[in-house]
């Protein structure tokens, strides 16, 4: 555990506010920064619709901050790095997306989103904010058995319930409404990762596993969690064969259903490489009789330089794949 | 200890945060195998940061001196770790409201509301390779003891034993479980935490029985 990155920061304890400070000013037309230290939409969605909140930990840019904007979230409460921010600041962050038609807050599974989460909405129940709610998402098959579906982590899969709740939530939508749709389109997601490479604390600077050269992991959290073990590393091809039929077995995914295909990158994979994953994958969808309804392949969810990506399938309906269509326009996700 | 006051709360918790920063490094390698790495870094910041605001209070009660802590805990360290450790300190509050000085009783009190407050916010029983597994025992020890100094030393030796029994487990909550049997033979940060507050506190009362003997 000796190895150590040199990344481009200034003081540690200032990365989150360095980061944030410079996203902002690139990106102001789009989301800007309250005092509070709240990434908020610069023109807020109008008044009588729910509000979509999720507090999260840093350093998987260009999650969540580049999912704030119209069509997607209101607001993203930004922890530290790799952190969950405490209760009084999601509870700021509910207040500041607040539009008077309630405030759902999203959870991406994880203890310290989780726990603060709930903590959050305690402190709202004693501020007498009624309407809101959370809803607990997951989509990671590798941490857990199916069957235990809420122990699992929340991953790149995720990808799919921002955009279409973000959607829905533009739409004249109560937030039981909301909750339910956010619960729908997560029980119709999977995803499965995996990491040639580990990746360093930018805290620390210190490399956060090790991992052997000719190794990869399969189940790779979003923070370097571990997730099924370690095995020889193999070409493309028998890397998606080795991670698409547990993706399918778990839905299940069948013939004649329609999906949308996430791939993506956890850091420092190479476009070229997921391409060539991607020829895989729709190779395979399509002898399994699985028809592709859109595809994305790009960093959406990072863990820092890791060398690794992630598969996720969303089985779509007529109206999640209107909610897919509908129009976002976070800074790093943007659909027209 | 006969009875403890405001200045002897506010010196345990200078001498809490003196002695987790004495160890950040070892939390950091503790964390490191187990997690991503920081714990030391994240818990000393933030109990440095407990210490600063409960000096800034005006003549607290020492109920604001535990609250203050956890809000500072809670919201300055935020993840698992700030909701656990806020938690702790959180659910002691209401054990201590309006007393001005407190009895061996009243901390037996006190750390059972929190031991309970933690297992409840974190859903976690002995065993589960978490910071309860450390604490659990400290408080039991704790309340064994009428004596409070040997209370203290017997809490400081339970929880560290607790800590040291981590290393045999297989993390049933936190990020840690998903490494299953590969996290075998690493103890856990947190549960290692309680043992070096429970270490500092039972520290701070021999030095304080010793200078007035």
């Amino acid at each position: 555990m000796s190895a150590r990155v040199h990344k481009l920061i200034n003081q540690p304890e200032n990365i989150l506010s360095d980061m944030l400070d410079g996203f902002c000013a690139a990106y102001g037309d789009i989301a800007r920064l309250t005092d509070e230290g709240l990434v908020i939409r610069t023109t807020p969605k109008d008044p009588g619709k729910v509000a979509l909140v999720i507090g999260c930990g840093s350093g998987h840019e260009p999650a969540m901050i580049g999912w704030v904007g119209p069509g997607l979230f209101d607001v993203n409460i930004a922890g530290e790095i790799f952190t969950a921010p405490g209760p009084e600041r999601i509870l700021q962050g509910i207040k500041a997306a607040d539009r008077g038609a309630g405030v759902l807050v999203c959870v991406s599974h994880h203890a310290g989103d989780l726990l603060n989460a709930e903590m959050a909405l305690e402190l709202c129940e004693l501020e007498g904010l009624s309407n809101v709610d959370m809803v607990l998402l997951y989509d990671d098959i590798s941490s857990a058995p199916k069957g235990r579906e809420p122990e699992r982590r929340g991953t790149a899969g995720l990808f799919f319930v921002w955009k279409m709740l973000g959607a829905f939530c533009e739409g004249d939508n109560d937030l039981a409404a909301a909750k339910a749709l956010a619960e729908k389109v997560r029980d119709s997601t999977r995803s499965l990762a995996m990491s040639l490479s580990s990746c360093a604390s930018p805290v620390t600077g210190q490399v956060m596993f090790e991992m052997p050269e000719d190794e990869m992991e399969i189940g790779m959290g979003l923070h370097g969690e571990m997730g099924m073990g370690r095995q020889k590393a193999l070409g493309a091809r028998e890397t998606i064969d080795l991670m698409l039929p547990p993706i399918l077995e778990d839905l299940p995914f069948q013939a004649g259903d329609e999906v949308l295909v996430l791939l993506n990158n956890s850091g420092s994979m190479t476009l070229m490489e997921l391409f060539i994953l991607y020829k895989r994958v729709a190779e395979k969808l399509a002898d399994a009789g699985i028809s592709v309804y859109k595809s994305w392949i790009g960093p959406y969810a990072t863990t820092q330089e890791m060398a690794g990506f992630a598969l996720s399938l969303c089985r779509v309906d007529d109206q999640l794949k209107a909610l897919w269509d509908a129009p976002a326009n976070g800074a790093y996700m943007k659909q027209l | 200890m006969s009875e403890i006051g405001s200045d002897n709360l506010k010196a345990m918790l200078r001498a809490i945060a003196g002695r987790i920063a004495d160890s950040r490094d070892q939390l950091n390698r503790l964390d490191a195998a187990l997690g991503d790495g920081d714990h030391g870094a994240s818990i000393s910041a933030a109990f440095a940061k407990a210490v600063a605001e409960v000096a800034d209070l005006p003549d607290p009660q020492p109920s604001e001196i535990w609250l203050t802590t956890a809000q500072s805990l809670m919201n300055g360290m935020g993840g698992a770790s700030g909701a656990l450790f806020g938690t702790l300190f959180l659910k002691g509050v209401a054990a201590i409201r309006g007393k001005e000085r407190l009895v061996k009783a009243d901390l037996n009190q006190l750390w059972a509301a929190s031991l309970a407050g933690v297992k409840a916010r974190g859903k976690a029983e002995i065993g589960d390779k978490t910071m309860v597994d450390a604490l659990e025992p400290a408080v039991l020890a704790f309340a064994a003891n009428d004596d409070a100094a040997d209370a203290w030393q017997a809490a400081a030796e339970a929880a560290r034993n607790g800590a040291e029994s981590t290393r045999a487990l297989i993390a049933r909550q936190g990020r840690a479980k998903y490494l299953g049997e590969r996290g075998i033979g690493h103890q856990d940060p947190g549960a290692t935490t309680i043992a070096l507050m429970f270490e500092a506190l039972d520290s701070y009362w021999r030095e304080m029985t010793n200078g007035k003997t």
